[in-house]
């Protein structure tokens, strides 16, 4: 009996229904991007720097020869990367950039850092403190530049470099007394973390969460992450309590914004943007970059699911479910709103801050060297004495 | 034409040759989707289970042993990523779950009793006899990737075969 039913089981995996096809390509897509080639060895190492160097030299004495003759203009860095992460804070005190992965902070009080090698970074509400992800660390920088509070990235400290991750992404409460961050571990999991501001009590709120960052409500007593299967979650702070989304449509969330009155959860997904709250609605079908609340209305960086694919580009979605284009300015990176009135878009190499109707760029991102051990290396960072004008 | 052994596959993507890990994903992402399947009852949690373990095997090829095989090692990463989430789920839900929602009805054709039999399975034998016998794991390569004694491996298997068995009487006897 037993060994006929061992037989039976050996077939019963080919009998199951297969993944649809575009989840296959998508996972395809996904798994290639995470691939991180290991070093060559040195001779194929060697064969490319000698192929570069031929390749660079045949070049610069054809653009030399065509630069002779007017007929080319040669620039570089042209066109800067978009930030992985903007940060505006209430009070609209200032603004902190994250591009390939350096810090850029500027504030009206003329905090100044540029440079700073972090895996994420927020601006504290009224620019007062930095938090960063720096190393295997979360760390504080005070206005004076100086470290205020440094902690490691695992509860039971780093006694060995692998008990530690990086910090994935960082939101302050609107009160300023707590911080929720994603720590990557070394086994790639992330966990979310709430600390208090001063460096103290941290918890581990969920040990399976999605690298999407958290978004804390208005009171400053409930937080929303994406949590297993892509749903987003509340975290009850008061009453330690999670409760998971489960409307059918609430799935893959890439990004969450809770409404300013704190009633509704604003939830993007690689489809569509939806509110979650007193009803459940539809309200755009945009794939989202980035989402942000202006008072009611919802402002949007992202794409039309239909055509595809266009820009993204900043719209903006009104209760009816219209995704109305707001501004056809194509944007990077995240957008920010504070106080229900202002918006910060980066596009076109510049952090765009305003009304929505009135955007005025403060900072531009230059090329900057920023120095490095082994020689001179170019990164991005921002320029400007006096940026942040708004306020 | 020979087809690269997975070695190959796995030498050359780690070099970064985007073709061979597309090759290997396309070689194991059948079975790792169905393993997925099979582990969480729910074709979305399969969706995600799946492509996560791959993003992690890929993300994580640098570190990999190439004497090694590979589709343990991936499957090894699906029960575990599977195990996790189902655990979370659990934790978290506030509202009772069922375990195994829709295994069962998708499936049409094949074995249909066996399904529902295995599908009714607690989940920590629900995984070992997916493990087993659904891809193919020795109990010693089992017990290595859920990190269990291989003794609770085997009795595990065998109390899920004893289910199974009057499970399948049960259901004959009807």
């Amino acid at each position: 009996m037993s060994s006929d039913l061992e037989q039976r089981l050996e077939g019963f995996l080919h009998e199951l229904p297969e993944a649809e096809p575009e989840v296959g390509e998508r996972a395809l897509a996904t798994s290639l991007a995470a691939l991180t080639p290991v070093a060559r060895t040195r001779r194929s190492l060697r064969a490319v720097v000698v192929a570069f160097a031929a390749a660079f030299v045949l070049l610069a004495i054809a653009a030399g020869s065509l630069a002779a003759a007017g007929a080319l203009q040669i620039g570089f860095f042209q066109k800067p990367p978009p930030p992985s992460q903007l940060s505006l804070p209430a009070g609209t005190n200032g603004i902190a950039a994250v591009i390939y992965g350096r810090l850029s902070v500027t504030t009206r009080t003329g905090f100044r850092l540029k440079g700073l090698p972090v895996s994420a970074a927020a601006l504290s509400p009224h620019a007062l403190y930095v938090a960063a992800g720096v190393g295997k660390s979360l760390v504080a920088l005070a206005p004076s530049g100086r470290t205020a509070w440094s902690h490691p990235t695992s509860m039971r400290g780093c006694p060995k470099k692998s008990d530690c991750g990086t910090v994935a992404a960082i939101a302050w409460a609107p009160d300023g007394f707590r911080i929720a961050y994603l720590v990557r571990t070394p086994t790639r999991a992330l966990v979310l973390h709430v600390i208090w501001g001063n460096g103290t009590h941290d918890t581990v709120i969920d040990s399976n969460a999605h690298n999407t960052r958290p978004s804390w409500r208005a009171d400053s007593l409930a937080l929303a992450y994406v949590g297993v299967g892509g749903r987003p979650i509340v975290y009850d702070l008061a009453h330690e309590s999670h409760t998971v989304i489960r409307w059918k449509a609430a799935r893959q969330v890439t990004h969450l914004a809770f409404a300013p009155d704190g009633k509704e959860l604003a939830v993007g997904t690689e489809q569509t943007v939806l509110l979650v709250g007193r009803h459940h609605d539809f309200v755009g079908r945009v794939r989202s970059a980035s989402l942000g609340w202006l008072g009611d209305r919802l402002v949007v960086s992202g794409q039309r699911v239909w055509p595809s694919p266009p820009p993204t580009l900043l719209y903006t979605v009104s209760r009816s479910g219209r995704a109305t284009l707001s501004r056809s300015i194509r944007v990077g990176g995240q957008v920010v709103s504070t106080h229900g009135q202002t918006v910060a878009v980066m596009a076109n190499g510049k952090v765009l801050v305003g009304r929505l109707d009135a955007l005025h760029t403060v900072v531009t991102f230059r090329p900057a060297v920023c120095g490095g051990s082994n020689g001179a290396y170019t990164c991005w960072g921002a320029l400007g004495k006096n940026d942040v004008e708004v306020g | 034409v020979r087809e690269p052994s997975d070695r190959d596959l796995v030498r050359r993507a780690r070099r970064g040759d985007r073709d061979a890990a597309a090759l290997l994903f396309r070689r194991y992402w059948r079975d790792a989707w169905r393993a997925a399947y099979a582990i969480t009852g729910r074709r979305a949690l399969a969706d995600d289970v799946a492509a996560d373990a791959f993003e992690r095997a890929f993300g994580a090829l640098g570190r990999f042993d190439d004497r090694r095989p590979f589709a343990p090692w991936l499957h090894r990463i699906v029960a575990n990523r599977a195990l996790d989430l189902l655990r979370a789920e659990r934790r978290l839900s506030d509202e009772e779950l069922p375990d195994m929602p829709d295994v069962a009805p998708v499936h049409a054709a094949g074995d249909r009793s066996l399904l529902g039999a295995v599908v009714d399975l607690p989940l920590e034998r629900r995984v070992v006899v997916v493990l087993r016998y659904g891809v193919g794991m020795t109990p010693k390569q089992i017990a290595g990737a859920l990190d269990l004694p291989a003794g609770t491996v085997n009795s595990r298997l065998a109390r899920a075969l004893e289910q199974l068995r009057e499970s399948l009487e049960v259901e004959h006897v009807e």
